[in-house]
């Protein structure tokens, strides 16, 4: 069953990283949930698909009062990132999500109404948690066409969805990456194929570069901390994408 | 609350309602397309009947009774196929509403139901379902009302083909023609009869 981590705490500010799943089943694609709690409030990043919701859910509540859910964070619209909404709504029909415009009529067909929504346009925005202010960084075409990731200046923490993404292997459970060089053989062919413009990953290499940053949580696979950032940012700088293979 | 609390296996219960309310739906099609097929035999045997003139008069007022009949048959069959229509619609609405409520209810047992906000999270979800079982309830019993109605306008368009058999009898020349004419209203009239036997036995909501 999936576990909430605790990755960062300084007083009442906390990243908990819902993690690693031996019980979900192999033809899912494993995921990790961030909740970024602040005072009274809390924000869920990702919050995956309706199949792993009771495990996500589970794992939260141990950790953290889910009535101080604030809103949800979709880095993109994929069903792995955010086809629980409904489910999540249920729990709380006062929830926000944010979420790129171009996905603002799309994603209600997972669940939530017109005042569910808050669209971040195209430059990012700034998202306010009792008092904190984190910010949503374009990650464009990064695979999705409308696609964000969200950085905490104060926890210097980078949620980066899809990037830094590896598919590692079932006996893989770090919740860190230990080793650069064997955990992103992992990563590889997944930013080849997925990651679909060579630009828009030099954009984002150029921006993400300028943040302060001490770990890099990806949607899937292990978190980049330390060093481990930037040989990471230098490796997908390098990288050739959107192609089939090579 | 309805959901399960066991595990997720629900989805197929609530797969079994939705094919029935899909076999209710196709049931009703099939008797709305026969009964566009008695309207085109009705206005067939009319102009047959004024073909046979003075031998085929008893045939003609029949075939006029059935022409009326096979319209009052089409407008009810319209009207339950919009019931029905309507029931897919909130049959969906149940079953979307319990698979979140069966989801969320496995959701808090393995958190545990001190977790704040899972009372009144259930308790929405409860009052929502049962609201929308409701809404089936009545629409279940609109529906087998209006079967009811139309079986007894049915029973009268088999007493009519039945007469049309008889006169058909008296047609002279033509009352092989005539013949065949009562006996293709009379086989429809049986089919749609059967579909609404099958019908009237199906419900919307478990009894």
């Amino acid at each position: 069953m999936k576990q909430a981590h605790c990755i960062y705490q300084d007083d009442t500010h906390r990243w908990l990283a819902i993690a690693r799943d031996p019980t979900k089943p192999g033809y899912i694609i494993d995921t990790n949930e961030y909740v970024v709690v602040h005072g009274e409030e809390a924000l869920l990043c990702d919050p995956g698909g309706i199949e792993i919701f009771p495990a996500v859910f589970s794992a939260l509540s141990a950790e953290c009062d889910p009535t101080r859910l604030a809103g949800i964070f979709a880095s993109h619209q994929d069903p792995d990132i955010i086809s629980s909404l409904a489910l999540w709504l249920e729990f709380k029909p006062d929830l926000k999500c944010y979420t790129s415009w171009l996905w603002q009529s799309f994603l209600p067909h997972f669940g939530g109404q017109d005042s569910t929504f808050i669209t971040i346009p195209d430059p990012g925005m700034t998202i306010r948690l009792g008092g904190l202010e984190l910010q949503a960084i374009p990650a464009h075409y990064l695979h999705s066409s409308g696609n964000f990731h969200l950085y905490d200046p104060k926890a210097k923490i980078l949620f980066s969805g899809d990037v830094g993404a590896a598919l590692l292997p079932s006996d893989h459970n770090d919740l860190y990456v230990e080793d650069f060089s064997r955990h992103i053989r992992h990563a590889e062919g997944f930013h080849k194929r997925w990651m679909g413009s060579d630009r828009a990953k030099r954009d984002w290499c150029e921006r993400v570069s300028r943040l302060d940053i001490d770990m890099m949580v990806p949607q899937h696979g292990a978190i980049y901390r330390g060093a481990d950032v930037q040989r990471f940012i230098n490796w997908f700088a390098a990288l050739e994408v959107g192609v089939l293979r090579g | 609350m309805n959901a399960p609390e066991r595990n997720l296996n629900f989805t197929s219960t609530n797969r079994g309602e939705l094919a029935r309310i899909v076999l209710v739906n196709e049931e009703i099609k099939a008797i709305v397309a026969t009964a566009f097929r008695i309207n085109l035999m009705a206005l067939n045997a009319i102009f047959l009947a004024k073909r046979a003139g003075n031998a085929a008069l008893g045939f003609g007022v029949l075939s006029n009774e059935l022409r009326r009949f096979a319209q009052d048959l089409t407008r009810h069959m319209a009207s339950l196929r919009d019931m029905t229509s309507g029931s897919v619609g909130s049959v969906t609405g149940v079953v979307q509403q319990q698979r979140n409520s069966a989801i969320l209810a496995a959701a808090i047992r393995l958190s545990g139901d001190g977790v704040p906000g899972v009372k009144d999270a259930r308790k929405r979800g409860a009052t929502r379902l049962a609201e929308q079982q409701a809404k089936l309830r009545t629409l279940d019993m609109r529906l087998r009302a209006a079967v009811e109605e139309t079986q007894q306008l049915v029973e009268l368009g088999g007493v009519l083909a039945r007469s049309a058999k008889i006169e058909a009898a008296y047609g002279g020349g033509f009352s092989p023609a005539l013949m065949q004419v009562s006996t293709d209203f009379a086989e429809v009239i049986a089919q749609i009869k059967r579909s609404l036997e099958v019908l009237g036995k199906e419900r919307l909501v478990k009894d």
